[in-house]
């Protein structure tokens, strides 16, 4: 298993968990997770839609993606291998940019159905503390506790001058 | 989804890992102040404060006026909107992404729903 290829870092420090509440059954979004053609809909961030999407949703298939931002140019590459599917419950892979020394992340998406809606978690272990950094900003935004909270504030009374 | 200046952003965070320094900016964001206006609310000095504003200056986040004797600071926003962009950046992308794809699973039940009550009524 992913978890136990540590470098000796506390998994706590390498890892990023992000929950959603959905009011579909996991079906669908098992499905919206599984075909280029749902995941070029909904995939990246507002005005970064996925450019390049090729998919081989088979456990050990691999994936690869990259955006096209507002500037019209592409973006690196990146993908994975898919490690673990199982249909309507949990997809695990693992992603990383093509381009030379790129660490690893692995991803572990679960499907929680309930009642027709569905608790999707997103689990990301990122291979080291300091890669978990560099994407999330952690240090700081954990440190001081405050730090950030305050931080934004400063950024929105800017935001109204 | 990768920092561009690091250089910058090592700067901009050192500046922000101050307490004192926080609350200094945070009153600049409110309006721009002398020195002194910045020492009296502190328990601090004058050099004491003299020493992060430099901090802050060196990072980019405040500039110091002209006005040759009382050389009001102001706040810079620019580094500070890269410092939160780049904070938010993973959590940011998959807020979005998964926005996107709440919107595009509620369409697929939709279309579902047709179809559905289309068979039941043939």
């Amino acid at each position: 298993m992913p978890a136990n290829a540590s470098n000796g870092e506390a998994i706590a420090d390498r890892e990023v968990v992000i929950a959603r509440t959905y009011d579909v059954p996991a079906r669908l979004l098992f499905e919206a997770w599984s075909k280029p053609e749902h995941l070029m809909k909904w995939f990246g961030p507002v005005g970064w839609p996925l450019t390049l999407c090729e998919v081989d949703f088979r456990k050990g298939g691999r994936f690869r993606f990259a955006m096209t931002g507002p500037s019209g140019e592409q973006n690196q590459p990146f993908g994975g291998e898919y490690l673990e599917i199982v249909p309507n419950r949990k997809i695990v892979f693992d992603n990383a940019f093509e381009a030379p020394g790129s660490e690893k992340m692995i991803m572990t998406i679960t499907f929680d159905e309930k009642g027709g809606k569905t608790l999707l978690t997103y689990h990301t272990l990122f291979a080291s503390a300091a890669m978990k950094r560099e994407y999330v900003g952690m240090g700081f935004a954990e440190g001081a506790g405050s730090g950030l909270d305050q931080l934004a504030a400063v950024v929105a009374a800017m935001k109204t001058v | 989804m990768t920092p561009a200046s690091t250089e910058a952003l090592d700067l901009v965070f050192a500046a922000l890992a101050d307490p004192t320094r926080r609350a200094i900016l945070a009153r600049l964001a409110a309006s721009e102040a002398t020195v002194n206006e910045l020492v009296a609310p502190s328990k601090l000095s004058q050099p004491t404060i003299s020493k992060h504003l430099k901090v802050l200056e060196h990072a980019g986040l405040v500039s110091r006026g002209r006005a040759a004797q009382f050389r009001p600071v102001r706040l810079e926003a620019a580094p500070l909107a890269g410092a939160v962009q780049w904070l938010g950046d993973y959590r940011r992308f998959w807020a979005e992404s998964l926005d996107r794809l709440d919107t595009y699973v509620k369409e697929l039940k939709r279309k579902e729903g047709r179809r559905a009550s289309k068979r039941q009524q043939r």
